[in-house]
C-alpha cells in the first residue's frame, strides 16, 4: 500500500510568518555588529550606503526568497534543492546546488546554539548578581574564558556549567521545532518577538537617559556617545571598503542567502501575500538594528569609558563587546543586575528565534522529500546536530567555530544569494517572476524594481561576492592568521564539512530517484 | 553630537519608523490570511 504523505504544515496567520522571518533575521548582529560597522565606517555617513544596499540588495533579495519559497511550496518542496529544481526542471544539477540551502543553516546551527546558550547562562548569572559585581574588564574576560572552557580559573574549573546551559538551550530548540510551524515556531515567535522589542526599547530608554554619569567629565555624555556613532564622516563614502561593509551588513542582518526564508515561505499558500509581508519583516529587523542597536552599546560604553577608550572598545570582537563590555557598563548603573538580565534575555530571545529557523530546513527536507513524519525528522536532526555540535563546544579555542562560521555563515550565504537572484531573474525569467511576486500581493512592488531585480541586484551581488572572496575568502582558505597548532582542527573541520555536504547531496539523489520511481508507477 | 550627526540620526529613525508604520498600517487594514 502506498504510504500517504503527511499534510504539509502551514502558518496560522500573516503576523505569524512575519514574526518568524523577523525572528530569524534578528540576532546578536543587530545589537553588536551593526554599531561597530557603522562607527568604523563613517559613522552617520554609513547610513547612505546602508540604505542604498537595503533598497537595491536587501529588500529585493527578501522578496526573491519569499516568492521562490512560496512557489516551491506549491510543489511541496520546502528546501532549496526542490525549489531550484521546480524553477529549472531541465537542469539536472541545480538541485545539488540547492543543497547549500540545507547545508548552510545546518552548519550555522551547530555552533550557533552553543553561543545562544551563553546568553541564557549570562541571563542567569545576571539575575544572581554575579556578573555585574565583577569589577573590571579583566575579571569579566576571565569569567567568559572560564565559562567557555578556554581556561581554568577562579570562576570555572571546566565546561560543566556551560554544557548544562547548552543542553537546556538545545532541548528548548528541539521542543519548539517538534511542535511544527504553527504550533512551535509561530507560537514561539509571536511571544518572543514582542517581548524582545519591548526589552530593547527599555534598554534604549535607559541608555538615552544616562545623561552625564560623571560630573567631573562633562564631555563623557550621552549626546557625545551618540555622536561617536552618528556624526558623519562623508569622506568615508569615497572608500569602496565602506560600501562593501554596508552591503555585507545588510546581507547578514536580513539573513538572506541562508535558505531559511525559502523554507519558511514554502508554508504559505499561492494566494498569500509576500510583498507586504516581506517588507514588514524587513522593517522589524531594521527597527531592531538602527533604532535599538544604534542606541545601546556604543553610546552606553562612551559615557562610562570616554572618547579615548571607545575607539578600542569599538574594535573589539562581538563577543567581547556583548559579554564583557556591556555587563561592565551595566554594572555602573542603578538596578545593574536587572538591566544586565534584560540585555542577555534580549540576546537569548534574538538567538532562539534565529536558531529554530536554522533547524527547520533540514527537518523540512526529511518531511518533504522522504515523507518522514515531523517528530521522527526532528529526532534524526537532533541526533545529528547534537553530535556535530560537540567539536564547536570542546574545540572552541582551536578555530572550529571560526571555520564553521566562514563556510556556513559567510561563504555559502553570499554564493547562494547570488545564484538565487540570478535564477529568479534570468532562469525563471523576470516577467514570470514579476507575476509570481504579485500573486496575492497586498501592495504593488514599485515598477523600477523590475529593472533592479533583473540587473542591479545580481550585479551588486557579483561585485560583493568577488570583492569579499578576494579580501576575506582567499586569506581564510589559505589559513592566514591560523596558529600552527590549530591547523589540524581547521582541516578536520573542513573534512567534516565536505562529508556533510556529500551526505546531503547523496540524500537529494536518493530522494529524486525515489520520486522518479513513484512517478513511473 | 554635531548638527550633521543629529540630522543623520533623525533621518535614519524617521525612515525606519516610517517604513514600519506604513507596513503595519497596511496590514491591519487587510484581513488575516486565515
Amino acid at each position: 500500500m502506498r504510504q500517504l504523505r503527511p499534510k504539509r504544515d502551514t502558518w496560522g496567520s500573516r503576523l505569524g510568518i512575519i514574526m518568524a522571518v523577523a525572528g530569524s533575521a534578528l540576532g546578536l548582529g543587530n545589537f553588536l555588529r551593526f554599531p561597530v560597522q557603522a562607527a568604523g565606517n563613517g559613522g552617520g555617513a554609513f547610513m547612505i550606503p546602508y540604505f542604498v544596499s537595503l533598497l537595491l540588495l536587501g529588500i529585493p533579495l527578501m522578496w526573491i526568497e519569499w516568492t521562490l519559497g512560496r512557489f516551491g511550496g506549491g510543489f511541496e518542496h520546502g528546501t532549496a534543492p526542490g525549489i531550484f529544481h521546480s524553477i529549472w526542471q531541465k537542469n539536472r544539477f541545480i538541485k545539488y546546488f540547492g543543497v547549500i540551502g540545507i547545508f548552510g543553516p545546518f552548519v550555522i546551527f551547530i555552533y550557533y546554539t552553543f553561543i545562544e546558550s551563553w546568553t541564557l547562562a549570562y541571563s542567569y548569572y545576571s539575575l544572581r548578581g554575579i556578573l555585574t559585581s565583577l569589577p573590571d574588564q579583566g575579571a569579566l574576560q576571565s569569567f567568559l574564558k572560564g565559562f567557555q572552557g578556554l581556561e581554568k580559573n577562579a570562576f570555572f574549573s571546566g565546561l560543566g556549567p556551560a554544557y548544562i546551559f547548552f543542553l537546556i538551550t538545545f532541548f528548548i530548540n528541539m521542543t519548539v521545532i517538534s511542535y511544527g510551524i504553527r504550533g512551535g515556531i509561530e507560537a514561539l515567535c509571536k511571544i518572543a518577538m514582542p517581548i524582545l522589542l519591548v526589552l530593547g526599547v527599555v534598554l534604549v530608554i535607559r541608555v538615552l537617559t544616562l545623561g552625564t554619569p560623571d560630573p567631573a567629565r562633562p564631555d563623557w555624555n550621552l549626546a557625545n556617545g551618540l555622536g561617536f556613532l552618528w556624526n558623519p564622516d562623508l569622506s568615508a563614502l569615497k572608500s569602496a571598503k565602506v560600501w562593501l561593509a554596508a552591503a555585507g551588513q545588510i546581507f547578514f542582518t536580513l539573513s538572506v542567502g541562508i535558505g531559511v526564508i525559502l523554507t519558511y515561505a514554502s508554508y504559505l499558500s499561492k494566494g498569500d501575500d509576500v510583498v507586504l509581508s516581506g517588507l514588514t519583516a524587513v522593517s522589524m529587523n531594521e527597527f531592531a538594528e538602527v533604532v535599538l542597536g544604534g542606541c545601546i552599546i556604543i553610546p552606553a560604553a562612551f559615557v562610562f569609558f570616554g572618547p579615548a577608550q571607545i575607539q578600542s572598545i569599538a574594535r573589539q570582537g562581538a563577543f567581547d563587546l556583548g559579554f564583557v563590555t556591556m555587563p561592565l557598563v551595566l554594572g555602573k548603573i542603578p538596578l545593574a543586575a536587572f538591566f544586565s538580565f534584560i540585555w542577555f534575555a534580549l540576546l537569548f530571545l534574538a538567538g532562539v528565534t534565529s536558531s529554530v529557523s536554522l533547524a527547520q530546513p533540514a527537518v523540512a527536507f526529511m518531511e518533504d522529500e522522504f515523507s518522514i513524519d515531523r517528530k521522527k525528522a526532528v529526532g534524526i536532526f537532533a541526533a545529528a546536530a547534537f553530535i556535530l555540535s560537540q567539536p564547536a563546544i570542546f574545540w572552541l579555542g582551536r578555530g572550529v567555530v571560526n571555520e564553521l562560521d566562514f563556510w556556513g555563515g559567510t561563504f555559502c550565504l553570499v554564493l547562494f544569494g547570488t545564484v538565487e537572484a540570478i535564477l529568479f531573474a534570468w532562469v525563471f525569467g523576470i516577467d514570470k517572476a514579476w507575476e509570481e511576486i504579485h500573486h496575492g500581493a497586498d501592495m504593488a512592488v514599485p515598477r523600477v524594481y523590475k529593472f533592479i531585480i533583473k540587473y542591479v541586484t545580481p550585479l551588486f551581488l557579483l561585485v560583493v561576492l568577488g570583492a569579499w572572496f578576494i579580501q576575506e575568502g582567499l586569506p581564510t582558505i589559505f589559513l592566514e592568521g591560523v596558529r600552527e597548532a590549530d591547523r589540524p582542527f581547521v582541516f578536520g573541520t573542513r573534512i567534516g564539512l565536505v562529508l556533510l555536504f556529500a551526505t546531503l547531496a547523496l540524500l537529494v539523489r536518493v530522494a529524486w530517484k525515489k520520486r522518479t520511481r513513484q512517478a513511473k508507477r | 553630537m554635531t548638527l550633521a550627526g543629529w540630522i543623520f540620526f533623525g533621518l535614519s529613525w524617521a525612515a525606519i519608523l516610517g517604513l514600519g508604520v506604513f507596513c503595519f498600517t497596511k496590514i491591519f487594514f487587510k484581513k488575516e490570511i486565515r
